[in-house]
């Protein structure tokens, strides 16, 4: 009784991180990631989230049953769906992780440095923003994205975002619309999302972060995406909950307005 | 300190499709952390899974196995509302057991 | 002198909310917004670093917003910026070490920074591969540009063909501008001698771009 499905689910890893190209007949990435969605590692992140968040914590020794992530003071259902917004106290546009870190630092106590420095998990260390990230992201599954752009700021974040996703710049000349805006593309093999095109602007928003990512063992966020494109454009290491990173948010969700909730993800 | 397992049992027919994740870092011993350390083994050793009390599986794990395992298996006889329980030991001795409710078929 | 054009757009837009008219920023302080965010996108992170995301004249040029056109005024101001920029390896000889090439075309690394510091590499990597297909039997090769198999076998590898593949690896933007393709010899990511291996790589016919 030495073989088990716990060897599956390592192979159905290996599938989703060699991924072949276009063929006949049954598409192997895609029955991986069909085992993957539907035992999702990411789940583990969504119940540790859950804990952490009603868990008193920090030097205050409080929950975040407080925070107002846009709904009113600790509701969680459907905020995902609605952010980037603009909060009046601290009269900014806020992503969902920009909006955790004012409430550990308010509430909780936490500063600003610590939280930063634990922004993504390690094989030796897990983040709990991961974690809280993937159980609120689960609070709006089933619903449409409805970000507003109601407040004057909001709508400065959107078009400060597609003026920043058009910008081009670093010693490699790319921009977000270099891969990001073009029918069927790939990265050496991997597939690039376009984001002129609707239906995947609203997959990618909805459904694409925070994921379980089987090739770096933790879930990922939509602040690690951008910090990693961020990388590969050879610029410097993008500053968490930017201004820059909130506006580049704004713009994506906001154009991903009626796509379906559904996470965490999954991906390579 | 363990995680709690997520543990998920619906019936077909009269077969539990039982599917199990577990929080695990599933050290091989070969990796290194940050500062260039060697990462001692640290991986799960047994897994027991009994239905209603009586042993269905009792495997041994070795350091092949991925992190966050993924265990699928397919009990027979099953009914609605009978109890799957699941416990892994690790190789440290620590160890945790969780349980779930057979689902009737949706 | 930024942040005062920010306070004014921030104004604008608030006035505009306030008269009820459309409360989008108009572009130029759309542009004074964006550039505020990459001057504070960064911080900790050295001058040498930060430098790298102020844009050049042409980048600016070339960072249209979806369906915006280059006018002809702009292309040819970019093309002769572009000509400027050329240099050739010493002894002028355009066309390298093929083997040394096929090296480059794979590796992709290069310049990138982690936790504030450039990430060492003993070279440099040509990124090719990474968006175009060049040996037939990679299947490990992106498709953001054209594939490029067989490219000496079907234009040859005269004088002309040499120097113009040179000069495209050196600045695509010569002879596209606004082009995709990153200025590899400008932006001194790639040496002369190194976009010369590529060029032999490309246009060699024992290269395995040219095989049969």
């Amino acid at each position: 009784m030495f073989m088990t499905r716990g060897r599956l689910a390592a192979l159905a890893l290996a599938v989703v991180a060699a991924p072949s190209p276009a063929q006949n007949g049954p598409d192997g990435l895609a029955v991986g990631r069909q085992m993957l969605a539907e035992d999702n590692p990411g789940e583990l992140w969504v119940e540790r989230g859950q804990r952490l968040f009603f868990e008193k914590r920090g030097p205050k020794h409080a929950s975040l049953e407080r925070c107002d992530l846009g709904l009113g003071a600790g509701r969680v259902e459907g905020v995902f769906a609605q952010l980037p917004r603009y909060f009046a106290d601290t009269d900014k546009v806020q992503d969902l992780e920009s909006r955790l870190m004012t409430c550990m630092v308010t509430l909780q106590g936490f500063t600003t440095d610590e939280i930063v420095r634990k922004r993504f998990g390690t094989l030796d260390n897990d983040s709990d923003m991961e974690a809280l990230v993937s159980f609120i992201g689960s609070k709006s599954n089933g619903m449409k994205m409805n970000v507003p752009l109601r407040h004057p700021k909001e709508a400065q974040a959107y078009k400060a975002g597609e003026y920043l996703f058009h910008r081009r710049s670093g010693p490699l000349d790319f921009s977000c619309a270099t891969c990001h805006a073009d029918e069927g593309k790939r990265i050496r093999l991997q597939d690039l999302p376009n984001m002129t095109d609707p239906a995947q602007v609203q997959a990618v928003v909805a459904t694409g972060w925070p994921a379980y990512r089987g090739t770096q063992a933790t879930v990922r966020t939509m602040q690690h995406r951008l910090y990693d494109c961020n990388w590969q454009m050879r610029l410097p290491d993008l500053g968490y909950a930017s201004a820059m990173s909130i506006a580049l948010t704004s713009y994506l969700n906001h154009r991903g307005n009626g796509g379906v909730v559904q996470l965490p993800g999954v991906r390579r | 300190m363990a995680e709690p397992m997520r543990i998920r049992a619906t019936l077909q027919g009269d077969v539990a499709d039982v599917r199990i994740l577990m929080r695990h870092p599933m050290e091989t011993g070969q990796r290194k952390d940050a500062k260039g350390d060697i990462v001692p083994t640290h991986f799960i050793q047994n897994v027991l899974v009994t239905h209603n009390g009586r042993t269905v599986l009792d495997a041994q794990w070795s350091q092949a196995v991925s992190r966050d395992p993924f265990l699928g298996l397919r009990v027979k006889g099953a009914k609605a509302g009978d109890r799957i329980a699941v416990t892994w030991t690790d190789n440290k001795g620590d160890k945790r057991t969780d349980e779930a409710t057979v689902a009737a078929a949706s | 002198m930024k942040r005062f054009q920010l306070k004014l757009a921030v104004a604008a837009a608030a006035l505009a909310a306030v008269l009820g008219c459309a409360s989008f920023p108009s572009a130029d302080e759309t542009r004074a917004l964006g550039e505020q965010m990459v001057a504070d996108a960064y911080p900790g992170m050295p001058a040498a670093l930060t430098a790298r995301a102020v844009q050049d004249a042409d980048q600016k040029i070339c960072s249209k917003l979806g369906g915006e056109k280059l006018t002809s005024i702009e292309a040819g101001r970019i093309v002769d910026a572009a000509r400027a920029t050329m240099k050739y390896p010493p002894g002028g000889k355009l066309a390298g070490d093929w083997k040394a090439g096929e090296r480059l075309v794979s590796d992709g690394a290069g310049l990138r920074v982690r936790e504030g510091r450039v990430e060492p590499v003993k070279q440099n990597g040509a990124l090719c591969i990474n968006c175009h297909a060049l040996d037939p039997r990679e299947v490990n090769s992106g498709n953001l540009g054209p594939a490029l198999v067989g490219y000496g076998a079907q234009r040859g590898n005269s004088d002309a063909v040499v120097k113009y593949t040179y000069e495209k690896i050196y600045n695509a933007w010569a002879y596209y501008p606004c082009s995709n393709m990153p200025r590899l010899g400008a932006h001194g990511f790639l040496t002369p001698e190194q976009i010369a291996d590529v060029v032999a790589y490309l246009v060699a016919p024992q290269s395995p771009v040219n095989r049969k």
